[in-house]
This record gives C-alpha cells, sequence and structure tokens, in this order.
C-alpha cells in the first residue's frame, strides 16, 4: 500500500512539469474584467469586452488603419466609394474570402449580415436608421443607398457590430460563423475564452495558435496576475475603471510589465440636468459658477496624475474637428468668480444642497470626492450618492438628477460621434444625451455638420458648434482616459486603436525568453 | 428514524416557500428595470414594453410569484434574463465549482480545527493553549479580502508556490465532463493539468476554511474540557489507558457532536464567503455568478441561486441533524 | 467585584482584549481633539506623503492626514458595529425569548421564519438591500442587523425555553402572575448570560461584515472615514505606500481581535468545566 503511494507520488511529480515552451510562446493570456455579454454582433450593444473578441472573430467591411488608426482600410471590401450626393455607397468584395465553416463570402451574405444586425440591434439602429436600401449589384459588389447624405457611413461600417457574418443556416441562440483570424474553441462563462488560430485567413494566418481570455473581476487580482502570474496583455478596457497611475510608476522601476499609452476620445464630465426647469442648475450662472469651481489641474495632473488628458470642451483634443481656440477660452479654476456668480443667481454660501450621483469604481469615486472638496470651498453643498450601472442609467433616462458624472466613449472615429447622440434635442429622453432643451438653430448646426461632404467646411461647421456649445455650458467637461494598456515584454506587434479603444491580435506574436 | 426524517423533511417546505417570497419581493423592488438593463439604452420605448410584457414584468406581483411556483413545480427555474439560457442548466454549469470549495473547506477546517482544539484541550491553560486561542481568534478577525491578499503575497509572490487565481491555466484545456477540474483532467489522462488544478484549490479553500477551522478548533476544546471533566473519562484514566487513547476514542466522540453542529450553523456564513473568495480568485462559481446577477437585475438567475444556496443550506442541516441524532443515543428513539 | 478580580487573574487573555479596547477606545475618543487635521481635508500637493512629523501616519491619494482618518473612522466603525449588533440583539433576543417562552405554534413559525433567514447569505442579502434602497452605510447596517439577529434569537430561544422549564416558573404562573413580568423577572434577567457573550463577539462580525460590503462598495460612502472602506479602497497602494491601508486593516484586526478575546473568555467563564483555573 506504501510502495503504490510511493509510486503515484513519484508519477505525479515525474509528470509534473510546466507547460512547454513552444506552448507557452504560441498562447497569448489576456485578462478581462467581465464576461463578453454578446458575442454575436447582432447582439451586442457596445459592449467592450464582446466588442474585442468580435473583432478577432469576425471581419468588417472597413477597418481603420494601423497603426496611426487615423483613415480606412478595406477589409473585406476591397474597393468603396461614395457617391457625390453623399447618399449611395459602393463596396466591392475581396474574392477569394471563406467563412471559418468553408463558405464562399459574396455580396449576398454581406447584404443578409448587414440586414440582420439592423434590425436586432438597437445600439445600431441609431447608426444605420439612415440606410434605406442594402442592393446587390454582383457577385462580389453591392451598394448601400441612404435617406440622407452621410459623409460618415462608411466609418460606421468599421464599428464591430457591422462585422459580417454567415446569416444562411443560422440558426437563433447559435453562434454564427466569421471570415476572422481567430475562431472560438471554447466559451467558459465567468472563466474564460478561449480562441484558436484560423488557418486559412484571407491575410494570412496569425502568429499566435492561442488567445486565452480570462476574466479577472477583482482589479487587485488582474494587477497581481499581471506582475507575477501568467497573464500576458491587460487591455485597456481593464484599466478604464481604475486609476493605473501607481502601477505605472511600479512597472516602470521593476522593468517586469511594459505601458503602451494611446490618446483616447473618451470624455468624462459633470453632466448638467438640462432638462429641468426647477432644478438649481437650470440658472446659468450657477452652471458657469460649477465650471469655475473645478480645480482641472489638480484634477488631471495631482488626483488622476499622467493617465488622463484635460477637455476643453465638447470635443476632445484628439478629434480632428477639435478647435485649439477652445483652449484659451476653456474654464479654469477661479473660486472667486464661481462665489460671485452664486451670489448673484442668490446662492449664498451653504444655501445650494446637491446630490452628485456617480457610478461606482475607484476612479469615479476619487472625481467625485475631488469634486466634492472643490464645491465646498465655494459654498456649495455636496453628497455623493454613487451605484451601479443600470441604476444610474434608469435615473439619467428619467431624469431624476441635478448633477451627475457621465462619460461617453465613441465607437467610430468622428466628431459626430460625440455631437448628434449627444446634443440633439430631438433625443435628449434617450440615453447619454445632455437633455439639451429644443433649440431649432442649434439642431440645425447639428444635422448640417453631419450631413456636409467638404471636411474643411465641416470642421469649420464644428468650429462653430463647440463655440455655442461651451458659451450654453452644458456641463463641467473635465478629462479624457488615456488608453493604457500593460503587456509582458515578450508581446510584440501590438497596435492600440482609439476608437473603438479595442485590440485585434492578428498581428501580434511573442519573442523572447519567458519571464 | 424515518419520522424523524419526514418530519424535518415537511418542515424544510413552508421555509423554502418562506425564502422564495423574501427573495421575490426583494428582487422585484431592485429599482431599474430589467428590460432596460437587457436591451441597453439605445433601445426604443416599444422594445422594451415589449420585452416586458414577454418576460410577463408587467403582471402584478402574486401572478408572477404563482407562475414561479408553478414551473419550479415542473423543475423550470426560468431563463436568465441576460443570456436567455435556462436557470438551470447555468447554475448546474457553476454549481461544481462552488461545491469544490465549500466541500474541501469544510473538509480542511475539520482536519485543521477538530486537533488544534485538542490540543489546546489536553494542554488546557498553557502557553500553547493561549497561543492556539489567539491563533484561531485571530483567523476571524480579519476580513477575508485581506486574508487572500496576505495567502497570495506570501504563497504565489514571495515563494512562488501556488497560482494566484483562477480554477486552471491556460496552457491546459480539456472538455468538462464532471464539472470538476481535477477529476476532468484526470479522465483525459493529463495528470500535470490534475496537479496544477490541485494547486489552484489550495490557497480559495484556504481562505474560506479557515473561519471555520477556527471556530471549529475553538467549539470542540470547550466540548473536550467539558467532556474532560466526566466522570468517565476518570474512569478511563483510572483504568490506565493512555492520555491518547482517553481523549482521542472517549473523549473526542462526546466532543464531536458540538463540531459538527458548529459546521450547520456557521455553513450559510461560509456561502456568503464564498462570494467573496470567487470574487477575490476569479473562481467561476455560482456565487459570483449571484453577484452578477444582482448587479444585471437579472430575476431568475437571483432566484435560482438563492433558492440553490438555501437548499444546500437546508442539505447540511439536515445531514447534521441526522448525525447527531445517530451519534447521540438519547435523541435516536425520540418520538415527536 | 472580588468575582471580577477573580475573573482578571485567570483570563489573561480577556484582560489583553480589554486593553487593547480600552486603548482603542480611548483613541478614537480623546486624540482628534489635538489632531491638526480633519479627515476630509484634501491636499493635492502632499499626497502620498510617507509618515513624518506632520503626518505621523503620513497622507493618501488625496493629501488627507492618514491619522485623522484613522481616529474619525474609529468612531464611525465602532459606532456601526455597537449599533448594528444593538439592533440584533433587541429584535432576535425578542423573538427568541418570546418564541421559546409561548411554545406550540408560534414557536413552530418564528423558527422556520430563523431558518428561512439563515439559508439566506448576509452578503446576498445587503447587496440586495444596497440595490433596492441605494447604497448607503445605513443599508449595510440594517442587512448586516437581519443576518445576525437569528443567530440571537437561537440562542435566546434556548435560553428561554431551559428557563421556562424551571419549576420556579410554573410556581410563578400557577400564583397568577402576569406574563410580562414572568418574562423580565425571570426569563431574561436569568438568561442574559449567554446573549451577553454573544453580542460581544457579534460585534466583531459586524464591523468585518461591514468592512466586506465596504469591499464591493456596499458600505460607507465616499469621502466618509471609515475602517472597512478605507482599508478596500487602499488596498492597492500596499506595494509603494503601505501605511495608507496598514492603519485601517491593524486597527480591524486589533478591534475585533480584542472583542473575539473578551467574548472567548466569557463564555468559557460562563460555563464551571471551560472555566480555566490559571
Amino acid at each position: 500500500m506504501r510502495r503504490l503511494a510511493l509510486f503515484l507520488a513519484l508519477l505525479c511529480l515525474a509528470s509534473c512539469q510546466a507547460p512547454d515552451d513552444k506552448a507557452q510562446l504560441q498562447t497569448l493570456v489576456i485578462a478581462v474584467p467581465s464576461d463578453p455579454v454578446g458575442l454575436d454582433p447582432a447582439t451586442n450593444k457596445a459592449e467592450p469586452v464582446g466588442s474585442e473578441v468580435i473583432l478577432n472573430l469576425f471581419d468588417t467591411l472597413l477597418a481603420w488603419a494601423p497603426p496611426a488608426f487615423d483613415h480606412l482600410e478595406g477589409r473585406l471590401a476591397s474597393q468603396w466609394a461614395l457617391s457625390a450626393d453623399g447618399r449611395q455607397l459602393s463596396l466591392t468584395l475581396r474574392p477569394g474570402v471563406r467563412f471559418q465553416d468553408g463558405t464562399a463570402l459574396d455580396a449576398q451574405a454581406v447584404q443578409q449580415s448587414l440586414n440582420r444586425a439592423a434590425r436586432l440591434n438597437p445600439f445600431l439602429a441609431a447608426s444605420f436608421r439612415a440606410i434605406q436600401r442594402i442592393e446587390v449589384t454582383g457577385p462580389l459588389t453591392l451598394r448601400i443607398d441612404l435617406a440622407e447624405p452621410m459623409p460618415t457611413f462608411a466609418a460606421l461600417l468599421a464599428q464591430p457590430q457591422a462585422a459580417i457574418v454567415k446569416v444562411a443556416g443560422l440558426r437563433p441562440g447559435q453562434q454564427p460563423s466569421g471570415t476572422g483570424a481567430f475562431r472560438l474553441r471554447r466559451y467558459s462563462p465567468d472563466n474564460e475564452l478561449i480562441l484558436e488560430r484560423n488557418d486559412d485567413y484571407f491575410r494570412g494566418p496569425a502568429r499566435l495558435q492561442r488567445l486565452v481570455y480570462r476574466v479577472i473581476p477583482d482589479a487587485s487580482t488582474r494587477r497581481l496576475e499581471l506582475r507575477y502570474g501568467g497573464v500576458d496583455v491587460s487591455p485597456p478596457i481593464s484599466q478604464l475603471a481604475t486609476i493605473p497611475t501607481d502601477d505605472i510608476q511600479a512597472f516602470a522601476e521593476d522593468h517586469k510589465v511594459q505601458v503602451v499609452q494611446a490618446r483616447s476620445q473618451i470624455i468624462r464630465q459633470l453632466d448638467f440636468n438640462n432638462d429641468n426647469p426647477d432644478s438649481p442648475v437650470h440658472d446659468l450662472r450657477v452652471r458657469q459658477a460649477m465650471a469655475w469651481a473645478v480645480d482641472y489641474d489638480g484634477l488631471v495632473n495631482g488626483i488622476l496624475g499622467g493617465v488622463v488628458e484635460r477637455v476643453y470642451g465638447p470635443l476632445p483634443t484628439a478629434s480632428w474637428a477639435f478647435d485649439p481656440a477652445m483652449q484659451a477660452t476653456a474654464f479654469h479654476h477661479d473660486p472667486a468668480k464661481a462665489r460671485q456668480l452664486l451670489a448673484e443667481a442668490g446662492y449664498p454660501p451653504g444655501r445650494l444642497k446637491l446630490t452628485l450621483y456617480g457610478f461606482q469604481g475607484a476612479m469615479w469615486t476619487s472625481v467625485a470626492t475631488f469634486l466634492q472638496a472643490n464645491f465646498a470651498e465655494v459654498g456649495i453643498d455636496v453628497r455623493i450618492e454613487q451605484s451601479e450601472f443600470s441604476l444610474l442609467r434608469a435615473r439619467h433616462v428619467a431624469g431624476h438628477f441635478d448633477i451627475a458624472l457621465d462619460g461617453r466613449q465613441p465607437w467610430y472615429n468622428d466628431p459626430d460621434a460625440h455631437i448628434t447622440q449627444g446634443y440633439l434635442s430631438s433625443l435628449a429622453r434617450s440615453a447619454m444625451t445632455f437633455r439639451m432643451p429644443p433649440d431649432p438653430a442649434l439642431d440645425g448646426l447639428i444635422v448640417q455638420a453631419r450631413s456636409v461632404a467638404d471636411a474643411s467646411l465641416r470642421k469649420q461647421l464644428y468650429s462653430q458648434l463647440q463655440q455655442q456649445l461651451m458659451a450654453r455650458v452644458p456641463a463641467v467637461y473635465l478629462f479624457s482616459n488615456k488608453l493604457i494598456l500593460f503587456k509582458r515584454p515578450q508581446v510584440q506587434g501590438l497596435a492600440l486603436n482609439s476608437a473603438p479603444p479595442l485590440v485585434e491580435y492578428w498581428s501580434v506574436y511573442k519573442e523572447g525568453p519567458a519571464p | 428514524m424515518n419520522s424523524f426524517l419526514g418530519r424535518r423533511l415537511l418542515t424544510a417546505v413552508p421555509v423554502l416557500v418562506l425564502v422564495l417570497l423574501m427573495i421575490f419581493t426583494l428582487a422585484r423592488n431592485l429599482p431599474g428595470d430589467p428590460a432596460v438593463a437587457l436591451l441597453g439604452p439605445d433601445a426604443s420605448e416599444q422594445q422594451i414594453s415589449a420585452l416586458r410584457s414577454q418576460l410577463q414584468l408587467d403582471q402584478p406581483l402574486y401572478v408572477q410569484f404563482g407562475a414561479y411556483l408553478g414551473r419550479l413545480a415542473h423543475g423550470d427555474l426560468g431563463m436568465s434574463l441576460k443570456t436567455g439560457q435556462p436557470v438551470l442548466t447555468e447554475v448546474a454549469r457553476r454549481l461544481p465549482a462552488t461545491l469544490e470549495l465549500t466541500v474541501l473547506a469544510t473538509l480542511l477546517a475539520l482536519l485543521v480545527g477538530i486537533p488544534m482544539g485538542m490540543v489546546a484541550a489536553m494542554r488546557v491553560d498553557s502557553l500553547l493553549d493561549q497561543a492556539l486561542r489567539v491563533l484561531s481568534l485571530a483567523g476571524v478577525s480579519m476580513p477575508a479580502f485581506v486574508l487572500a491578499l496576505m495567502l497570495q503575497t506570501l504563497f504565489s509572490i514571495h515563494l512562488g508556490w501556488l497560482p494566484i487565481s483562477g480554477r486552471t491555466s491556460p496552457y491546459y484545456i480539456t472538455e468538462p465532463v464532471t464539472g470538476l477540474a481535477t477529476v476532468d483532467f484526470l479522465l483525459a489522462g493529463q495528470p500535470a493539468a490534475a496537479w496544477d488544478a490541485c494547486l489552484h484549490l489550495l490557497m480559495p479553500t484556504l481562505v474560506l476554511g479557515s473561519f471555520l477551522a477556527a471556530v471549529v478548533a475553538r467549539y470542540v476544546r470547550n466540548s473536550l474540557l467539558e467532556a474532560l471533566g466526566e466522570p468517565f473519562v476518570r474512569t478511563a484514566r483510572a483504568k490506565g489507558l493512555g492520555e491518547w487513547r482517553v481523549v482521542g476514542v472517549h473523549a473526542l466522540r462526546n466532543a464531536l457532536l458540538p463540531a459538527i453542529t458548529v459546521i450547520g450553523l456557521h455553513f450559510a456564513d461560509m456561502l456568503g464567503g464564498a462570494i467573496l473568495t470567487e470574487t477575490v480568485f476569479a473562481w467561476p462559481g455560482v456565487g459570483r455568478f449571484m453577484l452578477d446577477a444582482i448587479h444585471n437585475r437579472d430575476y431568475p438567475v437571483l432566484q435560482g441561486t438563492t433558492l440553490v444556496f438555501a437548499l444546500l443550506y437546508m442539505l447540511v442541516s439536515l445531514l447534521v441533524d441526522l448525525l447527531y441524532g445517530v451519534a447521540d443515543p438519547r435523541l435516536r428513539h425520540r418520538g415527536h | 467585584m472580588h468575582e471580577l478580580v477573580y475573573f482578571a487573574r485567570t483570563n489573561r487573555l480577556a484582560v489583553a482584549g480589554a486593553l487593547m479596547l480600552l486603548a482603542i477606545l480611548v483613541g478614537i475618543a480623546v486624540v482628534p481633539l489635538w489632531l491638526a487635521y480633519g479627515p476630509n481635508t484634501l491636499a493635492v500637493s502632499e499626497r502620498f506623503v510617507a509618515p513624518d512629523a506632520r503626518h505621523w501616519l503620513g497622507t493618501d491619494l488625496f493629501g488627507r492626514d492618514v491619522l485623522s482618518r484613522l481616529l474619525y473612522g474609529g468612531r464611525y466603525t465602532l459606532a456601526v458595529g455597537c449599533a448594528v449588533v444593538a439592533l440584533a440583539f433587541t429584535v432576535g433576543a425578542t423573538f427568541g425569548t418570546l418564541s421559546g417562552y409561548c411554545g406550540g405554534w408560534v414557536d413552530a413559525l418564528m423558527m422556520r421564519l430563523v431558518d428561512a433567514l439563515l439559508s439566506f447569505p448576509s452578503l446576498v442579502l445587503a447587496i440586495a438591500l444596497a440595490a433596492c434602497l441605494g447604497p448607503s452605510l445605513v443599508n449595510a447596517m440594517l442587512a448586516v442587523a437581519i443576518s445576525l439577529a437569528p443567530g440571537f434569537a437561537r440562542v435566546a430561544r434556548g435560553q428561554a425555553l431551559s428557563i421556562s422549564a424551571r419549576p420556579y416558573v410554573d410556581a410563578a404562573i400557577s400564583m397568577g402572575l402576569p406574563h410580562p413580568h414572568i418574562l423580565w423577572h425571570y426569563v431574561v434577567r436569568n438568561g442574559l448570560g449567554p446573549l451577553l457573550v454573544q453580542a460581544s463577539l457579534a460585534v466583531g462580525s459586524a464591523i468585518l461584515q461591514t468592512a466586506s460590503l465596504g469591499y464591493l462598495g456596499l458600505g460607507a460612502q465616499a469621502p466618509q472615514a471609515e475602517w472597512g472602506a478605507d482599508l478596500a479602497a487602499n488596498l492597492q497602494y500596499l506595494d509603494r505606500s503601505p501605511w495608507i491601508a496598514l492603519a485601517p486593516g491593524l486597527a480591524i484586526l486589533a478591534t475585533v481581535l480584542a472583542f473575539n478575546l473578551i467574548g472567548d473568555a466569557l463564555a468559557s467563564w460562563s460555563n464551571p468545566k471551560t472555566r480555566s483555573s490559571r
């Protein structure tokens, strides 16, 4: 009996070796904070983890070109052209592309896929509502007819939600087949997602054999795994709710982990309820006072040290339509002016009491705490109430707030991503808006800016828009998160896109000694 | 015996209904519309109200509860609002992970707690006794997430013996058969992977079981001290039996009862502790599933997981009562 | 008094615990009067200062004085712990005593309710309550109190059952004394012992559970100083600025350990067979 136990123990020990180096070099382990909510482009509603996986399982017609991601390139489409009146987009597909189950990709498959997505995905409805008809004009050519001129439409086709799936023969609830660089090997909910290389990928097989997305909800565990454990990459979505300043400094010292940064077009701001005449913030002077009260430098360079940039208006500095004049006229820290304005509005120190609603998470907590102190300095009594996402969204949509912290992350690289949904008064009562009261002139300008084809004219229009919006002070614009990606030195070939802030792993590989 | 069992089962039913009623009411009062939570911020009013009537969310509460109980009688726990999958399947997929932890933690508590209590009782009032008492009390004096961090820092970072989190290493893959990682790997003929899965189990079990171990140690010590004062012990000593035999065989049998009841009492606490442990160690169990369900306003999952926890607790309670009845002859024949 | 001295001499651990507790109580009650900084005074230029002459325990990520947050937070945490236990004790012991005294269907019904509550992990209850009513310390306290009450109910019921069976209670009933009188003077006053022990142990448990809820963001809300919330929020800085998390962490450990030592000694004391002799 004892000998048997000994034998078993030896057998165990003998076979206990670490996974061999070759397997280790071919596998990339990625840490994400939550499960993907939908791996089907037609059901994923801009949820970040699922969207990133989708980009690796499927392809879009067009995509942002690495490494600068500032212009579009053809992915499944080899050519595309917008008609002169901006209402028709013609596309030519690349020949020889196959879905992962072997079926060939053709124009009809693309038409079916886009129609299905437009029908099923409420998130896409906002951007695809302009599609009147999609017509197949040849085995590899198709034409999309738009109801109104929309020069930004090509950018919308690069969204993960617009990726092409194989619709024919798809049963409800079944995971569709894509054309992408990786295929889904297994999804173990709450645990991990395993993707394996698609050897027949039309751009050539990926360099990695396997991607493993590990779901690690706890931020400190993720940090430990990155520094000491088996995680290779922590993509930006894992860092957005925390303040990784400390981590960046620590990694700079011990060289175990490298930091890749990129600017984003995210905007985080303090929302005012612009739709409620009974609210204290209805008075322009109160809104202006609060904008003067914030210590922007202390927030951006102090509390959130080095991981965010200042935002000066409705558009972030990383947007091509950003007007540099905004920087000069932006609000800055002036408590005296704030107090004066408040006095004029009839609020001596201590009279104005507000509740600040915000999301949970280390970053939001820090911002809320800091703002509370800023407002206390000018005599505004602010109470912080943090709650979780669905509760806050409900509150936002119902308009049950005076001030709230919120943010917006654009999913395509165009100023329209920030402007229309945010400021068009007809959309005021839906989600992620600034609840602007009806203003025909402003609304007209918004619609015009997005429909005009000429880029320099658009830029002028957006300059006007920025100034007009700033004059109304619909929010206190605070900062924009930098996109921060952590990786082991072994990982090479990574390129970081900003809108959307997702990573494609086709070109990524590992080389060099194991840590 | 049978009447005892029957009686216990009968009383379990109203408790279950009570639990279900409580969680049902609580879940329905969570603000935030699940239809909104599911469809996202850009859904239209039509879509939201369509989903609400599809999910029967617009019916009066008692109608919903009645329908729920009816489906429950057929073994239908409903569909997850988030994934659309049957709750029963989803819970069943995650249950082995939680069971692994709780069962092993209980075993650990017994294996560590009983000897600790025995030693403390045998060397009562000595320095060793005092030290063990402080140690076991310190074990229950810090929050679980701190203990987890301490263990991770010691065993993973400084010593490098154990993995930081997760259930398996990303380099080992196998198809789930039983849902228990170690068993599945052994069945698939990958002993290295099975060993790796065991290593992953160690720290979460330690964290979850340490509290129970400390409690068990204390109870064993106290009840052993009680037993050691009894006349039969003096008799055994007078007979010349060795100290270990006296304590180990005779006294322990009497002291085990409180240890077992203590587990029954604290099992619900441990299930709650599992929620936090599963979150910190990225363990894919039912506890974490429940936490997510609350965040997502996924009522069916919330009800289903609470039901499972309540059932587990009651099962353990019943087992404890049965063991008590078997172990203590005075209770065995008492008819009610 | 004589008994107290004997208790102190034979239970050195409990004395150690009591002294620790006393030190903590004095600290949080008295020292804030002399502190230079408040717990919520931000100073962006003085973030992450290591402990020095001005800031004895350094500063945190907002430049707030850690010592000040520790002491003011202590007031809050201990108040929370005691309030929770007081609530759980009152509700639980009342129900349990009544249940054990009345017996019959009242007893059966109450015990089913207790069982149902016991099979609820308190964390789930707390999260659900927080989600219903909004996250706040009061709701967290309510949830923890509800989860501790059944424990008190059980002990109280056991006591009531055993005392009610005593002959002198029978005598009192047959003498025609009103039930409330019997309940108070006979059942409660004689059965209080184990309940007080339970209470002492429950304070530690209440503080820990509140800390766990703070870890999930459901306890004290920003910027309130509270040991559990501060510990949870500052664990991420353990590498580079360990003092910010160590201060509240060690404070929790010391306080809960103190309560546990006292409670454990009291528990041993109340049973003559387990009473220490040294």
